[in-house]
């Protein structure tokens, strides 16, 4: 089986003239089912990796492979076909679309894949209630709390049911109660769908319920760390 | 504080160039219409009355008739006037050569001896052994030209010059060439001079002339020998200096110029849109920048005055670029309206380049500026009252917008309704200005409730969207009910863009549908004989010999002779259609509408009476049973008015008259229209061809089967609309403009929400689908409210501007096929317009769009 996700000797440089070196010779080997925190100030390139993996963004120099899939061998619409069945995605500000309700949001990578509005509804409605929502759904987001806003997120990027999930500081926006309640429910669905995530987080309780934690300084790995059980696990 | 308000300004112009010069562009073009139209009117007016002028010589009065001119005998009388010192006799005739091009050549019958008195001709040299040219002429058959027409044509003195005359092909021969001074400018330089008694004949004048110019006693004030003469000489002759007399001229272009007034009117009115459109859009993207500033301790009123600001730097650009480019549009325009003169008014004058009126592009740079700054009021408003927490907030946590509240929706339904009753109920005579504020109401009141009637119509649209085009639609039309603050002012701007488009061609077309159905009805004979390819000449008729050889043609059934003239009526002047009246009874089922059907077809081939249009009755408020007074050069006719009928000859309203009648007040035998009746079993087509050969190469006649005649006034009244087609198209340009700016800011506000669609999995391919669907969506809503708004100010064409500028009563109708014509158009123009946007939507660097805010 490949890896889930490879990084080989990446590295993203961004401007000429005074260029800042985002990634520098970064190498990540991520296995399928594994959970990855990455943890690092503020500017050390953690959103970069993130969009490299998920292939919104290029990499200077370097190879990234999905599922032993090389994303630069891929023109932009198979990968981004790729990132809608293979990734989902998780953002700090949610990302909502504020024209659509919940449920409109939930269902629209599957309606952009083409399927009907009522399948893809239906499914989206199955999504919600587990994450707990099912009575939310045909709110506007600003109708939402910001812990139901993240929620609904998660629906959506796991609509696919995704092998690998990407989340940028998920909590970042959000109190700590609904913070960890987002944590709980990114344990619950792991082990449900055995999801891949990959969690970019500031937060140390965060990250323990990861199996690993990657510290990153200036675009380079600083510190890797295996957990040997993880924080959700201890709770129990 | 306003200077650093303005580096704020300078920045986002700098950012937002493409809409700022968008922007700009809409005023630029509203501009441009307004100046290019006015300088296209004060060029045709200038060039005519130049030609006035210079045919005038150093005459200081003139004696003028109608158009059919007055009888030799008033020479006489005007020479034995006290204080006369000059007096010569002028003809003027736009005539033709016999040449393969046929070319126009002005020609000016003068009494060779005395008029160098008052006209300086100034001869080459080369002949001068000979003579004085102008003795020479005086023989019949002589001719002189001037020298631009001889370098046209490589003639010479002696030479043989054909022109087509009222009694056929003639031969001239050249006895002079004079210079292109004075005389020799005028009609471009395509000048010949004649001797009047010799142009009397050959056009068929018989002992009439066009024009006295007469020179007064410098010691006599000008005034006393005016008076005089007006005391002396028959009504329906006008006593007037040469300056003066282009005023007369206005007059009779007037509804030309009305019209295009109006059309201007609403030009502008689209700019003003597409400005308030782009300053409300840019007060709602730059919500933060303004809270940002209100935060940093700018005060309000100094948040007005930014925008007003921007507004008038906009509106002062924006204005100068549509002077600047209103001058070159004027030169085609000038040609259109020239054209239309000569076409549609029988006024010939050769193409001028644009007068520059600085008054006119000082007016229209204020009028762009003040419109640019009334636009950006409400947007500056807006802005000033913003609360400043709310406007920190973010994006996605804004306000829903408060603009579809119930008061408002009913206070513009009562605008609209108040707008409509007045143009139901009120005076066609109140006034134009008054007029147009009908037209205000209506749109103002339709401005009010189009955010409501936008986003209906959206609702209803969206399941439609859905299942055309899936989720890309579903995301194009939320954006137009979710936002629309956004996107109603562009749907403003295709509103007022397509108002004008529709009701102008609905407007077009009820009349040509109005005249079609008339033309059918009364237009009645088998063929038909004119002196011009255009509406008619002025100057130049057939003889009654000419129509004597047709009717002697084998199948000729009967031929009448028509005479269509303008006569000067109540300090306007009326048009005078004269025909054999038995005959047109004859061949009419039922034309009296109004009056006595069987009194009419009695009395006036006695000449006992007359039969007034429908529109001239509405003009003037002359009703059966009047005696109505005509002033013709020996005096008034006064005769009854028997009937009304149903006509669109003229938008001055015609009378009608026996021939024998008109021929005995005006002297006058001219024929302007020939119309031949065949025997039964008479091919049509071969008649014409039959009577094309025989007039090939002798007489200047166009022929058209009834048909084809049919046709050719159809498309006099094309020509006659040629400046509301190019400013249907300016309009058309203008909203489209709209939406590319709409689209530009939608894509470049939604940003983020492009980059978030890519993020889960949108194609590149889907973002373009949905930026080019919600121009569709846009274009949709547009048209439907611009089909609205066109069936409103359509009635207000029928009803008020067709009544004030002819008297015409044209009915209602609904535009639908224009409309159903133009939605594909629309939305093809919506797609074009949201190419670039679209483009710029899928070049978004998806990681930044969403990373940043
Ligand atoms: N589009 C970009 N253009 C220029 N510099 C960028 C861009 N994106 C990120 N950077 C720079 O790259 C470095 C890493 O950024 P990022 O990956 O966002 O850090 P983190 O998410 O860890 O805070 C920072 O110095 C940032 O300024
Ligand atoms: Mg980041």
């Amino acid at each position: 089986m490949p890896q889930m996700v490879e990084l080989i000797d990446v590295s993203r440089d961004y401007g000429d003239v005074d260029v800042v070196h985002a990634l520098r010779h970064f190498h990540l080997r991520i296995e399928q089912g594994e959970r990855v925190a990455i943890m690092g100030p503020s500017g050390s390139g953690k959103s970069t990796l993130l969009n490299l993996v998920c292939g919104l963004d290029e990499p200077t120099t370097g190879v990234i492979k999905i599922e032993g899939i090389e994303l630069s061998r891929l023109d932009d619409d198979a990968r981004t076909r790729l990132r809608r069945e293979k990734i989902g995605m998780v953002f700090q500000t949610f990302n909502l679309l504020s024209t659509l309700n919940a449920l409109e949001n939930v269902a629209l990578p599957l309606r952009l894949n083409g399927l009907g509005p009522r399948e893809a509804e239906r499914r989206g409605r199955i999504l919600l209630e587990r994450v707990g929502l099912g009575s939310r759904m045909a709110h506007l987001p600003d109708a939402l709390s910001g812990g139901e806003r993240q929620r609904t997120a998660i629906a959506r990027a796991l609509i696919f049911q995704p092998p690998l999930l990407l989340a940028d500081e998920p909590t970042g926006n959000l109190d700590s109660a609904t913070g960890d309640d987002i944590l709980h429910l990114l344990d619950d669905l792991h082990r449900e769908f055995e999801t891949t995530i990959l969690l970019v987080t500031h937060n140390e309780l965060a990250a323990a319920y990861c199996d690993r934690i990657v510290r990153m300084r200036d675009g380079s790995v600083l510190r890797e760390e295996r957990l040997l059980k993880t924080g959700a696990e201890i709770e129990q | 504080m306003i200077r650093a308000l303005s580096l704020v300004t300078r920045r986002q112009w700098d950012r937002h160039r493409l809409r700022t010069g968008l922007t700009m562009l809409g005023i630029a073009l509203g501009v441009s219409v307004i100046f290019a139209v006015r300088t296209a009117n004060i060029t045709l007016l200038g060039s005519l009355r130049q030609t006035i002028e210079k045919l005038a010589g150093t005459a200081t009065l003139q004696v003028i008739g109608g158009e059919s001119g007055f009888p030799e005998e008033v020479l006489d009388l005007v020479r034995s006037t006290i204080g006369v010192q000059i007096a010569e006799p002028v003809i003027e005739v736009v005539a033709h050569t016999a040449f393969s091009d046929e070319a126009s050549l002005m020609v000016i019958g003068v009494d060779t001896t005395g008029d160098q008195e008052l006209r300086e001709y100034q001869f080459d040299e080369s002949r001068s052994e000979i003579g004085d040219p102008l003795v020479y002429v005086a023989q019949p058959d002589s001719i002189l030209i001037s020298r631009p027409f001889a370098d046209k044509h490589g003639l010479k003195e002696e030479d043989r010059l054909p022109l087509f005359t009222s009694h056929g092909r003639k031969e001239f021969t050249i006895r002079g060439i004079f210079k292109p001074v004075g005389i020799g400018e005028v009609f471009g330089g395509q000048v010949a001079v004649m001797d009047v008694y010799s142009a009397q004949f050959v056009f068929d004048r018989g002992r009439n002339f066009d024009r006295i110019d007469l020179m007064t006693d410098p010691e006599v004030p000008i005034e006393t020998v005016e008076r005089r003469l007006r005391d002396q000489l028959p009504a329906g002759l006008e006593v007037t200096r040469p300056a003066s007399r282009g005023e007369g001229i206005e007059n009779t272009v007037a509804a030309m110029r009305q019209g295009l007034i109006i059309t201007s009117f609403i030009a502008l009115l689209v700019g003003l849109f597409i400005i308030f459109n782009a300053f409300s859009i840019s007060v709602n993207q730059r919500w933060k920048e303004i809270g940002v500033l209100r935060a940093l301790g700018v005060e309000a009123p100094n948040i007005q005055r930014m925008f007003l600001g921007e507004a008038a730097v906009i509106g002062m650009l924006g204005s100068l670029i549509g002077v600047a480019g209103g001058f070159y549009i004027a030169v085609g325009a000038t040609e259109v309206v020239s054209g239309i003169a000569s076409a549609v008014y029988g006024y010939a004058s050769t193409p001028e380049p644009p007068i520059f009126r600085l008054d006119y592009a000082l007016e229209a740079f204020a009028a762009g500026t003040l419109t640019s700054l009334v636009a950006a009021w409400l947007p500056a408003r807006a802005a000033a009252r913003l609360n400043p927490a709310l406007a920190l907030h973010n994006i996605e946590t804004r306000q829903p917008e408060a603009v579809l509240g119930r008061p408002r929706m009913l206070a513009g339904l009562g605008l609209i309704l108040s707008g409509l009753a007045f143009i139901r109920f009120s005076t066609p005579r109140v006034g134009l200005m008054l007029q147009f504020g009908y037209v205000v109401l209506i749109v103002l009141g339709l401005i009010i409730v189009l955010p409501m009637l936008a986003q209906w119509i959206a609702r209803a649209l969206r399941p439609v969207m859905a299942w055309a085009f899936g989720p890309e639609g579903l995301l194009a039309i939320d954006t137009m009910i979710k936002a629309p603050r956004r996107t109603s002012a562009t749907v403003g701007a295709l509103m007022i863009g397509l108002m004008f488009v529709f009701s102008t061609g609905a407007y077009i077309q009820s009349y040509q549908n109005l005249v079609m159905r008339w033309m059918d009805r009364t237009i009645n004979s088998d063929l038909f004989v004119t002196t011009s390819e255009q509406a008619r000449s002025r100057t130049y008729h057939f003889s009654e010999a000419l129509s004597q050889r047709i009717a002697a043609l084998p199948g000729v059934k009967r031929v009448e002779n028509v005479r269509f003239t303008f006569v000067p009526f109540a300090g306007d002047t009326a048009a005078v259609i004269t025909i054999e009246m038995d005959g047109w009874f004859d061949r009419q089922h039922h034309p009296v509408e109004e009056g006595d059907d069987r009194l009419a077809r009695e009395l006036l081939p006695k000449g006992e009476g007359f039969v007034i249009a429908r529109n001239f009755s509405t003009r003037w408020g002359t009703r059966v049973g009047d005696r109505l007074r005509l002033e013709s050069p020996t005096g008034p006719l006064e005769r009854p008015v028997i009937g009304i009928i149903e006509d669109y000859s003229s938008e001055k309203g015609s009378v009608f008259m026996d021939r024998e009648l008109f021929k005995t007040y005006w002297r006058d035998s001219a024929i302007d229209f020939i119309d031949i009746n065949l025997l039964p079993g008479v091919d049509r087509a071969a008649f014409k061809s039959e009577l094309q050969r025989m007039l090939a190469g002798e007489q200047r006649a166009f022929i058209y089967t009834n048909d084809e005649y049919k046709r050719w006034v159809m498309s006099l009244i094309d020509q006659f609309f040629t400046l509301n087609y190019m400013q249907m198209v300016v309009a058309i340009f203008v909203a489209a403009i709209g939406i590319v700016n709409t689209l530009i800011i939608s894509v470049s506000e939604r940003r983020r929400e492009i980059g978030v669609i890519r993020a889960i999995g949108g194609l590149r391919g889907q973002v373009r689908k949905m930026v080019l669907l919600e121009a569709v969506a846009i274009a949709i809503v547009g048209l439907v409210v611009g089909a609205l708004a066109g069936a409103l100010n359509t009635y207000f064409l029928i009803r008020t501007a067709a009544v004030i500028l002819a008297g015409f009563t044209i009915p209602f109708h609904f535009p639908a096929t224009l409309i159903i014509i133009s939605m594909p158009i629309v939305v093809v123009i919506a797609l074009a317009a949201a190419w670039l946007p679209a483009r710029h939507a899928v070049d978004l660097h998806v990681a930044e769009a969403i990373g940043y805010e």
